[in-house]
């Protein structure tokens, strides 16, 4: 079982006081697994933490069996394309694929092999013998999808991949990851933008703040999305930094988040013109009344409370962002 | 095993050698190796130009030695004009004395070639005296020895490895391309060694290269047959030492440097005190010498700089070494701690995390 998996256990990731990931537990299965939320919710640090980019503050993680302490192991068939849009200078993509490979301790004519293979894989051969300083944002895109599927690994771990990318180029890449998924590999996709990646992903995590807050098959999470209702408050009050601290507090609280005055695009229509307040966002809604009672109590002059989730499109909105979001 | 890591050794410097030997930031690298170059260079030059200037003066003004070494202070000009006949090139002037009286005083100069004997008469009696004599191939190599161990070793090597090998990883994680080494399937440890030899490969052909051409320029001046015999003798001994203390030198501080590059992302202070340690080596007590590069590299070095008198005693001190190590046990020493710091390295590899934001102090948490 954990030889074909991903699995997390428990991991955290603090940047100093900053918090990457909190309390992931996962285990990934083979086919596409999306990793979806708004910027800064942690996709990034969870496909680095599971390649060994950065170490987890907690938690133990392994990859089909192999913990990403052993590089020399892990990417033998672990393939990532990354968020980092660098290049070493000087090198024409395939001199950059090629070089790279060699670092496998492959024979030359091997490296060779794949890396035409690579490069015809993601549509570069005519770029190829060009500088990648030269390139396009989405041909880099393109030749880090290369580098990340050189070597032919059986897991894929893809940040944004679809980012920049225009639309013939985008289907011919979820092709890829189709039959890359048919292989029975696994593909981890992120995104910040649902319907993005919703009809091709066999299984959808969705984050915010650093946590997860839905996972399972697409259908799964989009009831489970439903029955969590309400999960989210717009509170305003006099002293929102207080709040949103107390609140902080509590175990179930995943967010505070402060709203300036008359913030746009907030989920719900009603606040339009609202005064300064806090959107908490809480995994447990009636603990969270029960606190913000207390709280009341406690001296905080409290103005109002919304629910801000209404609807299911006002979380998709606020979680994943609203067509404009994509691109 | 070993050949993976050695295929993996090569790739990685095939990588990095760019950016080690033709990266724009490191041209005061070469800048640094090659002043004294060219000092010697152009001090050949003027040299050789001063020995054709005097050969021709003694052929004009034909003067034995024998006679030249005869001349003492308090004869008369008469007196060393019939010994020397007339001077190559001569001032007079006047002068009042306390009573307002005229006194002559003068000037004048004689060669034969390869002695220069500066003359000064007071009333007609020859009140001073110095002898310059031509450059010897002694004196220069003194003059070399003292350049290198000054300036060469103390300085151009030093910081010509800060340049290359604090670098390795810090450059590339300031250019945010740190993680396309951390991404291939090769141990912290064998990056870490490809890295190193890479800057190695640089440093020691880009030094050991100036060193070279800059014996090779001092040399140059001297009559062929001398040279010849030089080299014959202790020459070719003297000139390899200086090679391999160039290269030790690099191999040394390129693991220091690799490994400040390695802990520190603003390297600044590490550097500053790196180098004020081995600056203040020679005042350290005896046990503490040891733990330095220098101590050791100018154990090696083949001619203890500069003992002249002319050469202030704190500069005597700076660079030749108080009870220097024998050869071995600098070699062995140099390895040692290389090894040592190459070692701690490793085992901080392995804590080695992207962190590409600015605010981060270290690149191994
Ligand atoms: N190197 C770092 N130093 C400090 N904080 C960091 C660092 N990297 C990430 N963070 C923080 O961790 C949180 C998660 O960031 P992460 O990059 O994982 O988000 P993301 O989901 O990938 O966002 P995006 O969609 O913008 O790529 C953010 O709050 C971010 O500020
Ligand atoms: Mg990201």
């Amino acid at each position: 079982m954990n030889e074909n998996r991903i699995i997390l256990d428990d991991v955290s990731r603090f940047y100093g006081e900053v918090l990457g990931v909190n309390k992931v537990t996962l285990s990934i299965p083979p086919g596409i697994t999306s990793l979806v939320g708004p910027n800064g919710s942690g996709k990034t640090t969870l496909m680095n933490l599971i390649t060994g980019l950065v170490r987890p503050s907690r938690g133990r993680i392994s990859v089909l069996g192999v913990a990403p302490s052993q590089p020399q192991r892990l990417f033998r068939f672990v393939g990532y394309s990354t968020q980092f849009d660098a290049f070493p200078k000087g090198l024409t993509g395939s001199q950059f694929i090629y070089a790279f490979l060699r670092l496998s301790g492959r024979p030359a004519s091997e490296c060779r092999e794949l890396t035409t293979r690579a490069i015809a894989q993601v549509g570069l051969i005519e770029a190829a013998e060009r500088k990648v300083a030269a390139y396009s944002k989405g041909m880099r895109q393109r030749i880090r999808l290369a580098q990340a599927i050189a070597h032919d690994p059986r897991v894929l771990i893809l940040d944004e991949p679809l980012n920049g990318l225009d639309p013939l180029v985008r289907a011919e890449t979820i092709a890829l990851f189709k039959r890359y998924a048919a292989e029975g590999r696994h593909i981890v996709v992120s995104s910040h933008v649902l319907h993005e990646v919703d009809m091709i992903s066999d299984q959808v995590v969705l984050m915010s703040g650093g946590y997860i807050v839905a996972e399972g098959q697409i259908r799964g999470v989009r009831s489970e999305i439903q029955d969590q209702r309400p999960m989210q408050f717009l509170i305003r009050c006099r002293q929102p930094h207080l709040l949103a601290s107390k609140a902080f507090e509590q175990d179930h609280v995943v967010e505070a988040r402060l709203l300036p005055e008359g913030e746009v695009g907030l989920p719900a229509a009603e606040l339009c013109g609202w005064g300064p307040g806090v959107l908490i966002k809480t995994r447990d809604a009636d603990a969270f009344c029960r606190i913000l009672n207390r709280l009341a109590l406690g001296g905080i002059d409290i103005e109002g409370v919304v629910p801000a989730d209404d609807n299911v499109h006002s979380v998709y909105e606020y979680l994943i962002g609203g067509e404009e979001a994509n691109q | 095993m070993i050949r993976l890591w050695c295929t993996q050794v090569l790739a990685i410097i095939r990588l990095e050698m760019k950016k080690t030997f033709f990266a724009r930031r490191g041209l005061w690298v070469y800048l640094l190796a090659f002043a004294p170059l060219v000092l010697f260079v152009s001090h050949s030059i003027a040299i050789r130009h001063h020995r054709d200037q005097l050969a021709r003066i003694a052929r004009d003004h034909p003067i034995s030695s024998a006679a030249l070494r005869d001349i003492q202070v308090g004869m008369t000009c008469d007196e060393v004009t019939q010994k020397l006949g007339q001077p190559y090139s001569q001032r007079r002037w006047h002068r009042r004395d306390e009573h307002n009286e005229q006194i002559e005083q003068s000037h004048c100069r004689y060669t034969d070639g390869k002695t220069e004997l500066y003359l000064f008469f007071d009333k007609g009696k020859l009140t001073e005296m110095h002898r310059s004599e031509l450059d010897t191939l002694h004196q220069s190599l003194q003059i070399f020895a003292g350049v290198f161990q000054s300036y060469y070793l103390r300085l151009a090597v030093f910081f010509g490895c800060v340049g290359v090998f604090v670098n390795l990883f810090r450059g590339e994680m300031l250019d945010k391309s740190l993680h396309l080494y951390l991404l291939t399937p090769t141990r912290r440890e064998v990056l870490l060694a490809g890295k190193y030899a890479a800057g190695l490969l640089a440093t020691v052909v880009i030094f050991t290269s100036s060193t070279a051409l800059q014996w090779l320029a001092l040399l140059g001046q001297f009559n062929p047959t001398a040279v010849a015999n030089f080299l014959a003798s202790t020459g070719w001994d003297q000139f390899s030492s200086y090679l391999a203390v160039t290269a030790l030198a690099c191999v040394g501080y390129g693991s220091v440097f690799l490994a400040v590059g390695l802990l520190f992302r603003n390297p600044i202070i590490p550097i500053a005190v790196v180098l004020l340690w081995e600056g203040v080596n020679p005042f350290l007590p005896a046990a503490l010498r040891k733990i330095s590069m220098i101590y050791y590299l100018q154990s090696l070095c083949p001619m203890s700089a500069a003992p002249g008198q002319d050469v202030p005693p704190l500069v005597r001190l700076l660079i030749s070494p108080v009870q220097p190590a024998t050869r071995s046990v600098a070699v062995l020493s140099i390895v040692i701690l290389t090894g040592v710091v190459l070692v701690a390295a490793a085992r901080l590899s392995r804590r080695m995390e992207i962190n590409y934001s600015d605010d981060t102090q270290t690149i191994c948490s």
